[in-house]
């Protein structure tokens, strides 16, 4: 779970690279054959505005057994994909179909229908596939759950727009927004949770996407199994890596130092240690997601359920710590660092020590010094003596 | 020179045992507990998973805590013998006349005076480590309370005692184990090699260079003197009972320190039930 989601955009020397050696081989291929320079098979393929000639009418449907798929591609929505921009025909990837009528369909339900492209993907998307196979929506197919997400799913080769910037492969901001409404086709009740948390009300209210979407804790294609071990061990280092990011928490005025507040604390210093020695075995001390919540993360300051209110920390506490009471959820110091207004005593007590140990230790050391210094002058001496 | 090879007991089986098995506990404490201090540095967490891992350490502390808060009982059991039933002179309580010695003993290091203090049983840098061990012993069962059962703690003390307890007691601890290296090390394994807790003995000529006024004692019959039998008798006879009762209510605060409280270790945190595959309906 901890993959990039973000691909590095491609460094100007190697966009220039590319450019001039593909300019090369086509310099070198129209040399060698100009005759050839469109293949012979695309002279018989047919064009889209060929296929959405009819494709493009209203109403048309497949009858699959007892479903029917509508088969109408509408051309303002096909054309503003990126599939239409990038000139993908449509026989790329229906390739079994070259003229009308079209050959005839075996399968008896849409579902089946879909399932017949699993594999077209491929030919141009090999690492997204690829990543794919490693995902918990493969584990699912494999074992027998055909609604489990396949590429199509997700994207609609129709319609689905440019998702990355065309140079950058950032996310665009619109793509973030897109991202749960996409997920939330089949985990609704996730997506419920998730537009009530401080993270997806602000995406979904106020399109900001410095907030995470679904893909940014579960991945991207290869998204990982959130309820097992290891992610849960891993959980702490996920949300760090936004919340320990000044570029993005001080907009909002929250504190970069939430990780080493946690891991300097005794749950947080064991999950670290577990993470780290055995990522695969459980610990119960609790990880961010305890305290704060998984898809309904809130707002710590929220004058109802916040955290920051005592009470509300408590039942926290309590979920572990049934016996807790009043006084005890001060024995988690809030992500604070001790200072003379939060947690003073601990701060004192550090104090006292910053001083007492050098003190004790420098003593100690000083009058060794001088016993060892009178044990030299002594010998010296009883050696001057007797020579 | 049979003057020179005359040995003195210094320390009977008895308290060397108790000694051996304080400084293992000790020793296995600072060991498992230093790396949890330090839990960021490679050496810690090495440390760790050749042990099994932080529960195992931890685990490991906890056994060394309570075999060190046995051994405090222990000692403070032979202590009430010696001084209610013996009636020996308390020679390790401080007296003025060991800060005026380690005045004079600064004072001749460095050349000021022309004579190094005369000592009797214990000398002020043997009581000095006594008593930091005494008080560190005692912050670190204090602490070790609060942050073995915090909810306990908690119910009559602030929160934040807890986070303070587990600040002061690694801070103690790192006190403590450098306090031992320099002192402990210096005192009598460098300066000298003692060999009191090895064998026991000293010589003749050892308690004459570090214990002068114990040895004039002993020598003038007055060290250890026992009391009559008949007297010896009827104190047992008062201290045995009064022993067994203390006994008995130290053994029941470490037992109540160690099984008083579970959760923190026990509970497994309940998992958030979400059904994961929720079909959306198509909006009409």
């Amino acid at each position: 779970m901890r993959q990039r989601i973000q691909i590095r955009p491609p460094r100007t020397w190697t966009v220039i690279l590319l450019l001039g050696l593909g300019l090369f081989i086509f310099a070198l291929a129209a040399f060698a054959s100009p005759a050839q320079a469109a293949p012979a098979f695309q002279e018989k393929k047919p064009s889209n505005d060929f296929c959405l000639a009819c494709h493009q009418e209203e109403g048309i449907d497949l009858t699959l057994g007892k479903e029917s798929l509508p088969v109408t591609i509408n051309p303002t929505k096909f054309g503003l994909s990126v599939h239409s921009e990038e000139g993908i025909a449509c026989v790329d990837c229906h390739t079994n179909i070259s003229e009308y009528p079209h050959p005839n369909v075996k399968v008896k339900n849409t579902r089946d229908f879909t399932l017949t492209f699993l594999d077209t993907c491929k030919d141009c998307h090999q690492e997204q596939y690829t990543k794919t196979h490693d995902s918990v929506h493969q584990i699912a197919f494999d074992e027998g759950n055909k609604n489990a997400a396949v590429c199509m799913d997700c994207h609609n080769p129709h319609t689905q727009t440019r998702l990355t910037g065309k140079t950058s492969n950032e996310l665009t901001a619109s793509a973030r927004v897109e991202i749960p409404e996409i997920c939330a086709k089949c985990h609704s009740g996730i997506y419920d949770q998730y537009k009530t948390s401080v993270h997806g009300n602000a995406l979904t209210q106020e399109n900001n996407t410095d907030v995470p979407t679904c893909i940014d804790c579960h991945g991207v294609h290869n998204i990982q199994n959130p309820t097992t071990v290891t992610f849960r061990n891993s959980t702490p280092f996920l949300c760090a890596k936004c919340h320990t990011d000044s570029k993005i928490m001080d907009k909002y005025g929250i504190s970069t130092n939430v990780l080493n507040s946690y891991v300097s604390d005794f749950h947080g210093t064991t999950v670290k240690l577990f993470e780290e020695q055995f990522p695969g075995q459980p610990t119960n001390k609790p990880v961010c997601t305890d305290c704060h919540g998984v898809h309904n993360i809130g707002k710590v300051g929220d004058k109802q359920t916040g955290l920051a209110l005592k009470e509300n920390l408590l039942t926290k506490c309590q979920r572990c710590h049934p016996d807790a009471t009043a006084n005890f959820s001060d024995a988690w110091m809030s992500h604070y660092e001790p200072s003379p207004e939060h947690f003073p005593i601990v701060y004192y007590v550090n104090l006292f020590y910053k001083f007492f140990i050098p003190a004790v230790l420098g003593g100690m050391v000083l009058f060794i010094l001088t016993d060892i210094y009178r044990r030299i002058i002594n010998s010296l001496k009883k050696g001057a003596k007797h020579s | 020179m049979n003057k020179v090879n005359q040995t003195y007991l210094r320390f009977p089986l008895a308290r060397r045992i108790e000694h051996w098995v304080m400084m293992l506990s000790f020793v296995t404490l600072g060991l498992t507990g230093l790396p949890q201090k330090f839990s960021a540095s490679n050496l810690s967490t090495s440390v760790m998973s050749t042990l099994g891992g932080i529960e195992v350490l931890r685990t490991i502390h906890h056994t060394a805590a309570i075999v060190m808060m046995l051994g405090s009982v222990w000692h403070l059991l032979v202590m009430g013998y010696s001084v209610f039933v013996l009636r020996d002179k308390m020679s390790m309580l401080p007296t003025l006349q060991d800060a005026k010695d380690g005045i004079q003993a600064l004072l001749y290091n460095i050349g000021f005076v022309k004579s190094y203090p005369q000592m009797g049983r214990y000398t002020f840098e043997e009581k000095m480590e006594y008593w930091a061990f005494v008080w560190g012993t005692v912050v670190m069962v204090m602490t070790g309370f609060l942050m073995w059962n915090p909810i306990t703690a908690t119910q009559y003390l602030p929160g934040q005692f807890v986070p303070a307890a587990k600040a002061a007691h690694g801070a103690e601890a790192v006190l403590a184990v450098l306090a031992i290296i320099i002192w402990h090390m210096y005192g009598v394994h460098i300066k000298r090699l003692n060999k009191a807790m090895f064998n026991g003995m000293q010589t003749e000529a050892e308690m004459l260079h570090e214990h002068p006024l114990e040895l004039a004692d002993m020598k003038a019959g007055i060290a250890d003197r026992r009391p009559d039998a008949t007297i010896l008798r009827k104190r047992q006879m008062i201290y045995y009972p009064v022993a067994a009762i203390l006994t008995i209510t130290m053994l029941g605060g470490i037992y109540g320190f160690i099984n008083n409280e579970q959760t923190a270790l026990t509970t497994i945190t309940p998992l958030t039930e979400t059904q994961i595959f929720v079909q959306q309906t198509p909006q009409p």
